[in-house]
C-alpha cells in the first residue's frame, strides 16, 4: 500500500471482477446448466482471492468441497429435477420487489462498511502469512471438539439426505 | 495485500448477489446456489479479517470458521438436495412457489 498499486491488488481486483460477474452470471441467467458453471467460476474466483489472503488451505478445502462436490451434487439434482414437459419461468413474480430489497441490502451493507474506521495494520509488511501448521494446531487442539461434531454432524446429515431421496418400499 | 475495506466491500455486493438470488429465483436448487454464494461471502468476510487481524490479536479463529462453514454448507447442500428431490418425486415441480403443502 505504500508503494502504490501492488501486483497483488491488481490480481486481486481482476479476481472479484470475474466472481462478482459470475455471480450475477448466477443469478440471471436463463439456462439452470449455464448458472450452475457460472457457480463454479464465482467459486474458483473466491478460492483465488483465498490464496491472495495467503491461506492455501482454506483455497484448497474451497477446491476440493466445493468445486468438486458440490457442484457434482448440485447439478445431479438440477438434471433429476428438470421438469420436460414445459418450459418455466426462472423468476418469481415479485422480482423486482427482490431486487430493491437486495440493493437496499447492499447500500445498507457498504455504507456500514464505509462509514466504519477500521485499525488495519498501516503497512502490508505487518500482515503475516498464515501457516499451514497454525491453521492445524488451533482446530486439532482449541477446536478439536467442534471438529469431532463437525463430522459427526456431516455424516448424519449425508445418512439423512440418503434417507430422504431413497425411494419408499411401497413406492415401487 | 489489497485493503480491508476493499475486501469487505466486493463480500457485501457478492452478498446482495446472493439475496438477490434467492429473493427473484423460482427453481430451489437455483436458489440453494445463491445461498452458497452468500456462505462464500461471510467465510470469505471472516477469512479476511483473521489474516488482517491475527498479528495483533493473536488468534486464527476466523479461518477455522471459514473451514467449519464450508463442512457445514456440504451438509446443508446434501441435505437441501435430498428435500428437493423428493418434492419433485411427489408434487413433480421444483419451483418453490408450486410446493404449497404447508400452507393452511
Amino acid at each position: 500500500m505504500e508503494d502504490g498499486v501492488t501486483a497483488t491488488q491488481v490480481v486481486f481486483w481482476i479476481l472479484a471482477v470475474v466472481m462478482l460477474v459470475s455471480a450475477i452470471g448466477v443469478i440471471t441467467a436463463g439456462n439452470i446448466v449455464y448458472a450452475a458453471l457460472f457457480f463454479i467460476a464465482a467459486l474458483a474466483g473466491v478460492a483465488g482471492i483465498y490464496l491472495i489472503l495467503t491461506v492455501e488451505f482454506i483455497a484448497l478445502v474451497q477446491l476440493l468441497i466445493y468445486g468438486s462436490a458440490v457442484v457434482i451434487l448440485i447439478l445431479f439434482a438440477l438434471m433429476l429435477t428438470r421438469a420436460r414437459e414445459r418450459p418455466q419461468a426462472l423468476f418469481g413474480r415479485s422480482r423486482p420487489l427482490g431486487i430493491a430489497a437486495a440493493l437496499g441490502l447492499m447500500a445498507a451493507l457498504i455504507g456500514g462498511i464505509v462509514a466504519t474506521t477500521w485499525t488495519t495494520p498501516e503497512s502490508s509488511s505487518a500482515i503475516q502469512p498464515v501457516g499451514l501448521q497454525t491453521i492445524g494446531d488451533a482446530i486439532f487442539t482449541i477446536w478439536i471438539v467442534p471438529f469431532i461434531i463437525v463430522g459427526v454432524l456431516l455424516s448424519i446429515a449425508l445418512d439423512g439426505a440418503i434417507m430422504l431421496a431413497s425411494p419408499d418400499e411401497d413406492d415401487n | 495485500m489489497p485493503a480491508l475495506e476493499h475486501i469487505l466491500v466486493v463480500n457485501a455486493i457478492l452478498f446482495a448477489i446472493g439475496a438477490m438470488g434467492v429473493l427473484t429465483r423460482r427453481n430451489a436448487v437455483l436458489i440453494l446456489l445463491s445461498v452458497e454464494l452468500m456462505l462464500n461471502a461471510v467465510s470469505l468476510n471472516m477469512v479476511a479479517f483473521a489474516v488482517y487481524g491475527h498479528v495483533d490479536f493473536g488468534n486464527i479463529t476466523g479461518i477455522v470458521f471459514a473451514f467449519f462453514i464450508i463442512v457445514i454448507a456440504a451438509a446443508e447442500v446434501a441435505l437441501a438436495l435430498g428435500i428437493v428431490v423428493r418434492t419433485f418425486r411427489n408434487r413433480a415441480t421444483a419451483n418453490v412457489d408450486e410446493v404449497n403443502l404447508l400452507k393452511w
